[in-house]
C-alpha cells in the first residue's frame, strides 16, 4: 500500500513537473518559418495537394524511410522472437460464424481497394502509404479472423515486402541522379497540380510504401496467431 | 570522398533484400551482410581519412532542400571518426558472431545490420526528429536481438530494457515537439541559434525533457538497472556492440545537444556522470559474474565520459579543440576499444563467474590481451586512457576543479580494485580447462589490443610534454620484443636483458650527477646484479623478462626525468613491471593486489599534486617548478609526498610490502626491496630538495615526517621480531630501515640526507644479500618458516657467511657499513635535537637486533633436520651475486667516505651548510670522528683474537648428538614447538603487545570492509524488478529536474 | 494551451501510473501504449491553430489563402512517424510478453527476477 501512495506522489511530483508545459505556453499564432515554406513554396515545388504528404515524403523524406524500416525491423523481430519451433502443436481453433466468413468475403475486395485508394491518393487527400498499408492488413486480419484462408503465402508476402523496400531505397538513390537529393522526388514530372498523376514520385513512393507497410503487418500479425497462447 | 548516404542506402538495400537472398541459401546472405557492413566501414574510414587530409565535411540535404527545411546529414571530422569506429566494431562483432549467424533466422542478420545503420544514422543526422527516428531503429533493432539468446534471462532484461527505453522515447518526442513549438525548427543549428531568443521555464523544460532523454539512454545512476540486466544477459557479441558502439553514438548526440544546454544543465550531467561513475565502480566491488561486472563498469566509465566532457564544456575548456580529444575522447576510445574486447573474451570464456577465468591461462596470448583490456581500462600506461587521465588531471586543475578530479580519481581507484582483483585470480588461480578459440573470433580481439597499444603511443606524442617520453621508447620496445621471445630458454632471455641493460647503463649512467649517479648506480648496476640469480631458473619463466624490463625502464627514466608527465609515467611504468614481477610468487595474488592498490591510490594523490602544481605554477610540466612555487606549496608537498610515502611502506601504509617481499620469487624479493623501495626514496629526493620548507599554515610538515620515520623505525623492527617466516622478516626490517631514510630526509640539513642516503646505500647491500641468501636457502629447503630450518651451516655455507654479513651490516654494530648510518644518526640527533625522535629511532635500532641474530640462529645453527641432511649449497647463479655484494659492503665500510665524500659535495647545493669535512678517510664533525677502515681493521684485531682464544680454550669441547636434548618441563605437542627458535620472542609480545597490534591492517581492512558493504547496501537497489526499474527513471527525472531548477 | 494539449498531458500520466503501478505485463504494455497515445495527442494539439483547417489544398482552400488558412503540417507529419513506431514498439512488446509467457507461464514483472544487484 505504501508503495502505491510513494507511486502516487511521484506521479504528482512529476505531473507538476510537466505543468509549466500546459500553463507557460501559447499555440502558435501564426505558422513557423519551416511550415511556411511548406505552405507558400510547397505545392509549387513538389506538386502535391496534400502538404503533410509533401512533407512526409520529400521534406522529411528520411523520417519516413527510416519510419519504414522501423516497422521493417518490429516485423523482423516479432519474427525472430517468435520462432514456431517444428513440434509446436497447431492451436485449435473456434471456428469463425457464418455472419463473419460472408461478411469477410464480401467486404474483403472492397477494404483492399479502398486501401490501394488511400495510398494512390495520398498527394491529394488524407491518407497516405502507411494509412493505406494498415487498411490493406486489416482486410487481411478479417480473412485470418473468418479463417476463410488462414495460410498466407509466406513467400509472396516476403517478396512485396523485400522488393517494395529496395523499390523505395533505389528511387531514394534516382534522386541523387535525377533531382536535387537523396528521396527527392522531383525525378518524375510534377504534372498538373490536383490531379491523381502530379506531385512526382509521391504516389509511386507511397504506393511502395502502403504495400510494404500492408506485408510488413501481415507479417506480424500471422506471426503471432500462428504462435500458441 | 563516397556520397555518405550510401551507408544508410547499402545497410537498407541490404536489410530489405537478405531475406530474398536468404533463400539462395545462408552462405549468400552472409556474404551480402559481411559485405554490406565492410562497405559501410569502408566508406566511414575513407571519409575520415579524406577529411583528415584537408578535404571539406560533407553535407548531405536529402530531398535537396537546405536546412531547416528538411533533414540534413552531415560528415564532418567528428561524425567520420564515430561512424569508422562503430561499423568497424559493428563488422568485428558481425565476424565474432559468425557462428550463431550461420545458424539464427535470416533475421538476425537484417536486425544486426540495421542496428548498425541506426548508428550511424544517430551520429550523422542534424535534425532533431530524424535522430528520434534513428534512436528507434537503433533500440528497436537491439530489443529483437537481445532475444538471440534463447533463455528467460535475456528476455526478461530485453522487456526491462523495452520499458525503460519506451519512457526515454517519450521524453525524447515530448522534448522534440515544444523545442519545434519554441523555436519553430527542427533543424539541430538553426534550433540551437533560435533558442538564444526563446526563454521561460517551459523552454527550460523542453531542453530539460530532450536531455533526460539522451540522458537515461546513457545509463545514469540510479536509473540504469535494466542496462546491468542487458550487459549480464544478452549475447556476448551484441554487448560488445551495444556496451561500446551504442554508448559511442549516444554520447554523440549528447555532444550534438549540447548546444541547447545552458550552464546549469551542463553542471547537472557533469554531476550525475561523476556520481554514476563513482558509484556504479563502488558497486562493482560485490560482483561477481563477469559481465555484470563489465556492466558496471561500463556504465561508470560512460558517467566518466560525459561528465568529463560536460565539465570540459562548462569550464571552457572544450573550446580547444585538442583538448577535448585528449581528455575526452582518450577516455572515449580507451573505453570503446577495451569494453569491447573484454566482452568478446567473456564470450570465448563463457564462465558465470569471475574464478572460472583461470581458462584463460592455458592461452598466453589471450592472457596477454586480457592484461592489455584490463590496464587500458584502469588507465595505466603505455594505454590512452593513462593519458587521458593525465590531462584531465592537469586540465581540471587549471580549472579549478578539485572536487571533480578527487571524484574521477576516486571512481578509477574503485575501478581498479576490482579489475585488478580480477586479473590476479586469472593470473594465479589454477584448474582445468581450456578456452577453445576460432579465426573469427581472435581477429577482433587481436585487432582491438593492437589498436590500444597503437594508440597508446599516439597519445604519448599528441599530449603535451608527450616528446618528453621518448626517454622511455627504447626500454617499452625492448619490453616488446621480449614478449614475441618469450618462447626463448630464460637463460638466452637472461642473458639477452643482462647485456642490454648494462649497455643502456653504461650510455645513461656518466651523463648523470649527484645522488641521481648514486640512484643510477643502485637501479641500474644494482638491476643487473639481481639479474644474474635468474640463471638459476629452468625452462622458459614466461612472462618474467618483459616485466623486469618494464620495471628498470621505468626506473631509469625516473632518474633522467625533467617533467612531471615524465616522472609520473616513470612512476607507473616501473609499478606496473614491478606489480608483475611480485605477483609471479606461489601465494603473491592477494599481496600483489594490495601493492597494487597501495601504489595506485598512492600514484592517484601524488597526480592531484602533481596537477595543483601544474594549476597553480603557470601550466608549467618542469619539474623544475616546484622550486619556484609561491602558494600552495605545502599541500602539492603533501600530496606528492604521500604518492612517495607509500612506494617506502611508511607506518600505516606499508601493509602491502611483508606480502608482497616475503611471498616473491627469490630475486624477485631483492629486486623489489633493495631496488625498488628505492625509487620513493628518490621522488622524496627530488620533491624535498625542490621545496625546503614545506608548510601548510604553521605546521611544518618535515617534522611530522620525522615522528613517521621514526615510528616507522620501532614498529617496522618490533613486527619483524615476531615473523617466524624468514622472508617476511626481512620484509618487515625493510619498512624499519626505510623509516631511518624517511628520518634522515626530514632533517632536512646536509648531514641528515647524508645520513638518508648512507642508510639507502646501505640497505641496498645489505637487503639485496640478505634475500639473496635467505632466497637460496628457501629455494633448497623448500620453506620459509625458521622452526623449520636449523643447522643448515654445514650444508650452506657460503649463505651463511652472506647472512652472517649482511646482518652484521644491517644492525649498524662496527665494524660494517651499517655502523656509518648510525653514527651519522647520532650526529644528526644531536644537531638537530630531535631528542625524543631519536629516542623511539634508537629503541627500535636495538630491537634490529632481536631479530637480526635469529636468521643466523635459527636457520644456520642448532640441529640440522632430518630432511635437510642432502641439501645442497644454493645455486651458483644465486651466490655469485651474493658474493659480490660482500666484498661491496666490506668496499664501503671500509672506504665510505669514497662515496659520502661527493655526495656531500654535492648535497652542498641545497644545504651549504653543516658539512661534513672529510680527512683522506676520516669523516670530522662537530661531535666526533670516523675512518670506517680503522674501524674495520680494530673491530678485526678484535673478532680475530677473541676467534682464536675460542679455537684453542675449546678444543676439548664436546659434539652434542642429535637427540641428546633435555627438555625443562615442557611436553611439545607440535613439532615446531621442538625449535627452539618457535615463536621466540613471545614474551616481547606479551609486554609490548600494544605496539605490534595490527593497527594499520585493522584500519585498511575496515575501509576495505566499508567499501564493500556500501556497495552491497547500494546496489540492493537493483531488484531485479522491472517496475522498480521505472519507478527509478521517473524519479531521477524529477529529481534532477528539481535540482536544475532549484526547487 | 488547448485542451487536447491538457488531455494528452492527462493521458501520458494515467498511462505512467498504469506502467508503474500494474504487474501484470500486457498492462504495462496497454500502460505504455497510453503514454505514446498522449505524446501524440500533445504533438498535434502543438500544430495546431486556431480556426484553421488541414494543410490539404483543394477548392476550399487555395494556394494563395493557405497560408493564412491552414495549420502547421510538420507536427502532423511527424506524429505519422511517431504514431507508426509507437505501433513497432508495441507490437515487439507484445511480442516479447507471448514469449515470456510462454517460457515462464506467467505474466508477472514481479515474476523477471532472474538478474538483480
Amino acid at each position: 500500500m505504501i508503495k502505491k501512495y510513494a507511486v502516487l506522489l511521484l506521479l504528482g511530483a512529476f505531473a507538476l513537473m510537466l505543468l509549466p508545459f500546459v500553463t507557460e505556453v501559447t499555440p502558435f499564432e501564426e505558422l513557423s518559418p519551416v511550415a511556411q515554406k511548406y505552405v507558400k513554396d510547397g505545392p509549387d515545388e513538389l506538386g502535391s495537394a496534400n502538404l503533410v504528404s509533401s512533407v512526409i515524403v520529400t521534406y522529411r523524406g528520411l523520417d519516413t524511410l527510416g519510419e519504414v524500416a522501423v516497422l521493417f525491423i518490429a516485423a523482423a523481430g516479432v519474427g525472430f522472437m517468435l520462432r514456431r519451433r517444428g513440434d509446436a502443436k497447431k492451436p485449435v481453433k473456434r471456428e469463425a460464424s457464418g455472419i463473419l466468413r460472408s461478411g469477410t468475403v464480401f467486404l474483403f475486395p472492397l477494404v483492399l481497394l479502398y486501401g490501394i485508394y488511400i495510398f494512390l491518393h495520398g498527394h491529394l487527400t488524407p491518407g497516405g502509404g502507411f494509412q493505406g498499408g494498415v487498411v490493406i492488413a486489416s482486410g487481411i486480419v478479417l480473412l485470418l479472423l473468418a479463417g476463410v484462408s488462414a495460410k498466407i503465402s509466406g513467400t509472396v508476402l516476403h517478396w512485396i515486402e523485400s522488393l517494395s523496400g529496395a523499390v523505395y531505397v533505389a528511387l531514394g538513390v534516382l534522386g541523387i541522379v535525377l533531382a536535387a537529393g537523396f528521396l527527392d522526388n522531383r525525378i518524375l514530372p510534377a504534372g498538373e497540380f490536383g490531379r491523381l498523376l502530379s506531385a512526382g514520385a509521391i504516389p509511386l513512393i507511397y504506393s511502395l510504401i502502403g504495400l510494404k507497410v500492408g506485408a510488413e503487418l501481415v507479417g506480424i500479425i500471422d506471426a503471432m496467431q500462428k504462435d500458441e497462447l | 570522398m563516397v556520397n555518405p548516404i550510401y551507408l544508410f542506402v547499402i545497410a537498407l538495400a541490404a536489410g530489405f533484400l537478405l531475406s530474398l537472398i536468404d533463400k539462395a541459401g545462408r552462405s549468400a546472405a552472409l556474404t551480402v551482410f559481411y559485405a554490406a557492413l565492410a562497405a559501410m566501414a569502408g566508406i566511414s574510414a575513407q571519409a575520415f581519412i579524406a577529411i583528415l587530409g584537408g578535404a571539406e565535411s560533407a553535407m548531405i540535404f536529402t530531398a535537396g532542400f537546405k536546412p531547416p527545411f528538411s533533414i540534413n546529414l552531415q560528415m564532418g571530422l567528428e561524425e567520420s571518426f564515430f561512424t569508422m569506429i562503430v561499423n568497424v566494431l559493428g563488422l568485428l562483432s558481425g565476424i565474432y558472431l559468425v557462428k550463431k549467424l550461420k545458424t539464427e533466422k535470416v533475421y538476425a542478420l537484417v536486425l544486426y545490420l540495421m542496428m548498425i545503420m541506426g548508428l550511424n544514422g544517430l551520429i550523422m543526422t542534424r535534425d532533431l526528429f530524424n535522430l528520434f527516428v534513428f534512436l528507434e531503429i537503433t533500440s528497436i533493432a537491439t530489443y529483437s536481438l537481445i532475444g538471440i539468446e534463447r533463455n528467460i534471462r535475456s528476455l526478461s532484461a530485453g522487456f526491462k530494457y523495452m520499458i525503460a527505453g519506451g519512457l526515454a522515447s517519450m521524453f525524447f518526442l515530448i522534448g522534440t515537439i515544444y523545442l519545434y513549438r519554441f523555436t519553430g525548427v527542427l533543424h539541430l543549428d538553426s534550433m540551437a541559434e533560435a533558442l538564444d531568443l526563446a526563454s521561460g521555464p517551459a523552454v527550460v523544460l523542453a531542453v530539460f525533457t530532450l536531455l533526460i532523454s539522451v540522458l537515461i539512454e546513457l545509463k545514469p545512476f540510479p536509473a540504469n538497472g535494466w542496462a546491468l540486466d542487458v550487459y549480464e544477459a544478452a549475447d556476448d557479441g551484441l554487448v560488445a556492440v551495444i556496451a561500446s558502439a551504442s554508448s559511442a553514438a549516444m554520447l554523440f548526440v549528447l555532444y550534438k545537444i549540447t548546444p541547447l544546454l545552458n550552464g546549469t544543465l551542463l553542471l547537472a550531467v557533469a554531476g550525475i556522470g561523476l556520481t554514476t561513475f563513482v558509484l556504479s565502480n563502488l558497486m562493482g566491488l560485490m560482483q561477481h559474474s563477469p559481465k555484470r561486472l563489465l556492466g558496471y563498469s561500463s556504465i561508470g566509465q560512460i558517467g566518466l565520459i560525459m561528465g568529463v566532457y560536460a565539465l570540459l564544456v562548462h569550464s571552457g575548456a572544450a573550446s580547444e579543440p585538442m583538448t577535448l580529444l585528449l581528455v575526452a575522447g582518450g577516455l572515449f576510445i580507451n573505453h570503446f576499444i577495451a569494453k569491447a574486447g573484454l566482452f568478446w573474451l567473456a564470450g570465448l570464456v563463457g564462465k558465470d563467474s569471475l574464478e572460472g577465468w583461470h581458462v584463460l591461462r592455458k592461452k598466453p596470448v589471450l592472457v596477454f590481451m586480457f592484461g592489455v583490456f584490463i590496464l587500458a581500462l584502469v588507465g595505466l600506461p603505455p594505454f590512452p586512457g593513462f593519458f587521458a587521465k593525465w590531462q584531465l588531471v592537469m586540465v581540471f586543475s587549471e580549472k579549478g576543479l578539485t572536487l571533480a578530479t578527487v571524484l574521477v580519481l576516486l571512481g578509477s581507484f574503485l575501478e581498479a580494485a576490482y579489475l585488478f582483483r580480477w586479473l590476479g585470480k586469472v593470473l594465479k588461480t589454477e584448474g582445468e580447462g581450456e578456452v577453445k578459440t576460432s579465426f573469427a573470433q581472435g581477429l577482433p580481439l587481436t585487432l582491438s589490443a593492437l589498436a590500444l597499444i597503437g594508440l597508446g603511443a599516439g597519445f604519448s606524442l599528441w599530449i603535451p610534454g608527450g616528446s618528453g617520453l621518448k626517454i622511455l621508447y627504447l626500454p617499452m620496445l625492448l619490453a616488446a620484443a621480449l614478449f614475441l621471445l618469450d618462447f626463448l630458454p630464460a637463460w638466452v632471455k637472461n642473458t639477452l636483458v643482462i647485456l642490454l641493460m648494462s649497455l643502456y647503463a653504461w650510455q645513461l649512467l656518466p651523463g648523470l650527477e649527484g645522488y641521481r649517479f648514486l640512484f643510477g648506480i643502485i637501479f641500474l648496476a644494482g638491476g643487473v646484479l639481481l639479474l644474474i640469480p635468474g640463471y638459476a631458473f629452468k625452462g622458459k619463466r614466461r612472462g618474467f623478462y618483459p616485466f623486469a624490463v618494464m620495471m628498470y625502464a621505468g626506473l631509469a627514466a625516473l632518474l633522467i626525468s625533467e617533467s612531471t608527465l615524465q616522472l609520473f609515467a616513470a612512476w607507473e611504468i616501473m609499478t606496473l613491471g614491478s606489480y608483475f614481477l611480485i605477483i609471479r610468487g606461489k601465494r603473491s595474488e592477494p599481496h600483489a593486489l594490495s601493492y597494487m592498490l597501495f601504489s595506485i591510490g598512492g600514484a592517484f594523490v601524488m597526480l592531484m599534486g602533481l596537477g595543483l602544481l601544474y594549476g597553480v605554477n603557470g601550466q608549467s610540466l618542469a619539474l623544475t617548478s616546484l622550486e619556484t612555487l609561491t602558494q600552495s606549496a605545502g599541500v602539492i608537498f603533501l600530496l606528492i609526498m604521500l604518492g612517495f610515502l607509500t612506494k617506502i611502506a611508511s607506518m600505516g601504509l606499508h601493509i602491502w610490502l611483508p606480502g608482497a617481499h616475503g611471498e616473491a620469487e627469490t630475486d624477485v624479493s631483492p629486486m623489489v626491496s633493495a631496488i625498488l623501495l628505492k625509487a620513493g626514496m628518490f621522488g622524496l629526493i627530488v620533491l624535498m630538495s625542490a621545496i625546503r620548507r614545506p608548510m601548510i599554515g604553521n605546521v611544518d610538515i618535515t617534522y611530522w615526517m620525522s615522528w613517521l620515520g621514526a615510528i616507522t623505525v620501532f614498529l617496522g623492527n618490533l613486527l619483524a621480531i615476531y615473523q617466524e617466516d624468514a622472508k617476511r622478516l626481512l620484509a618487515y626490517s625493510s619498512v624499519g630501515n626505510l623509516g631511518y631514510v624517511l628520518f634522515g630526509l626530514s632533517m632536512m640539513t646536509h648531514m641528515g640526507w647524508l645520513t638518508s642516503i648512507a642508510f639507502a646505500l646501505n640497505h641496498f647491500l645489505f637487503k639485496a644479500l640478505l634475500f639473496l641468501a635467505i632466497g637460496g636457502v628457501v629455494m633448497r629447503v623448500k620453506t620459509k618458516n625458521m622452526y623449520e630450518m636449523g643447522g643448515l651451516i654445514k650444508r650452506m655455507p657460503v649463505s651463511f657467511i652472506s647472512v652472517l654479513i649482511g646482518i652484521i651490516a644491517l644492525s649498524g654494530v662496527p665494524p660494517l657499513s651499517g655502523y656509518a648510518g648510525k653514527w651519522l644518526t647520532f650526529n644528526i640527533l644531536l644537531e638537530k635535537g630531535w631528542y625524543l625522535q631519536g629516542l623511539v629511532l634508537i629503541i627500535g635500532g636495538l630491537i634490529a637486533f632481536l631479530y637480526c641474530f635469529r636468521l643466523i640462529y635459527a636457520v644456520f645453527l642448532g640441529q640440522l633436520k632430518d630432511n635437510h641432511r642432502r641439501v645442497k649449497e644454493a645455486p651458483l647463479p644465486v651466490l655469485i651475486p651474493q658474493i659480490i655484494l660482500m666484498i661491496a659492503i666490506m668496499f664501503f665500510s671500509a672506504y665510505p667516505g669514497l662515496v659520502l665524500h661527493p655526495v656531500g659535495d654535492f648535497l652542498l647545493k641545497y644545504f651549504p651548510q653543516g658539512a661534513i669535512s672529510w680527512q683522506n678517510n676520516t669523516a670530522l664533525t662537530a661531535y666526533g670522528h670516523w675512518d670506517g677502515l680503522a674501524v674495520l681493521i680494530i673491530t678485526g684485531v678484535m673478532f680475530a683474537s677473541v676467534f682464536a682464544l675460542l679455537l684453542i680454550t675449546n678444543r676439548k669441547a664436546q659434539k652434542v648428538g642429535q637427540f641428546n636434548i633435555v627438555y625443562a618441563a615442557e611436553r611439545p605437542s607440535r613439532p615446531e614447538l621442538t625449535h627452539v627458535g618457535y615463536n621466540f620472542f613471545a614474551h616481547y609480545r606479551k609486554a609490548l603487545g600494544i605496539f605490534s597490534r595490527p593497527f594499520a591492517v585493522k584500519f585498511w581492512d575496515g575501509v576495505s570492509e566499508f567499501a564493500h558493504s556500501a556497495a552491497d547496501l547500494f546496489r540492493k537497489i537493483y531488484s531485479g524488478n522491472g517496475q522498480t526499474y521505472l519507478v527509478h527513471i521517473i524519479l531521477f527525472v524529477v529529481v534532477v529536474y528539481a535540482f536544475v531548477t532549484g526547487g | 494551451m488547448t485542451l487536447i494539449t491538457i488531455l494528452g498531458f492527462i493521458l501520458i500520466v494515467i498511462g505512467i501510473w498504469g506502467m508503474l503501478s500494474q504487474s501484470n505485463i500486457i498492462k504495462i504494455i496497454i500502460g505504455f501504449s497510453i503514454v505514446d497515445t498522449g505524446i501524440h495527442l500533445v504533438m498535434v494539439s502543438i500544430g495546431y491553430l486556431k480556426d484553421r483547417t488541414a494543410p490539404i489544398l483543394d477548392e476550399t482552400v487555395g494556394k494563395a489563402e493557405a497560408l493564412a488558412r491552414v495549420v502547421d503540417p510538420v507536427p502532423s507529419a511527424l506524429v505519422l512517424t511517431a504514431i507508426v513506431i509507437g505501433l513497432a514498439v508495441t507490437a515487439l512488446m507484445l511480442a516479447y510478453a507471448v514469449k515470456l509467457h510462454e517460457m515462464k507461464g506467467s505474466l508477472d514483472i514481479h515474476d523477471l527476477k532472474e538478474l538483480k544487484w
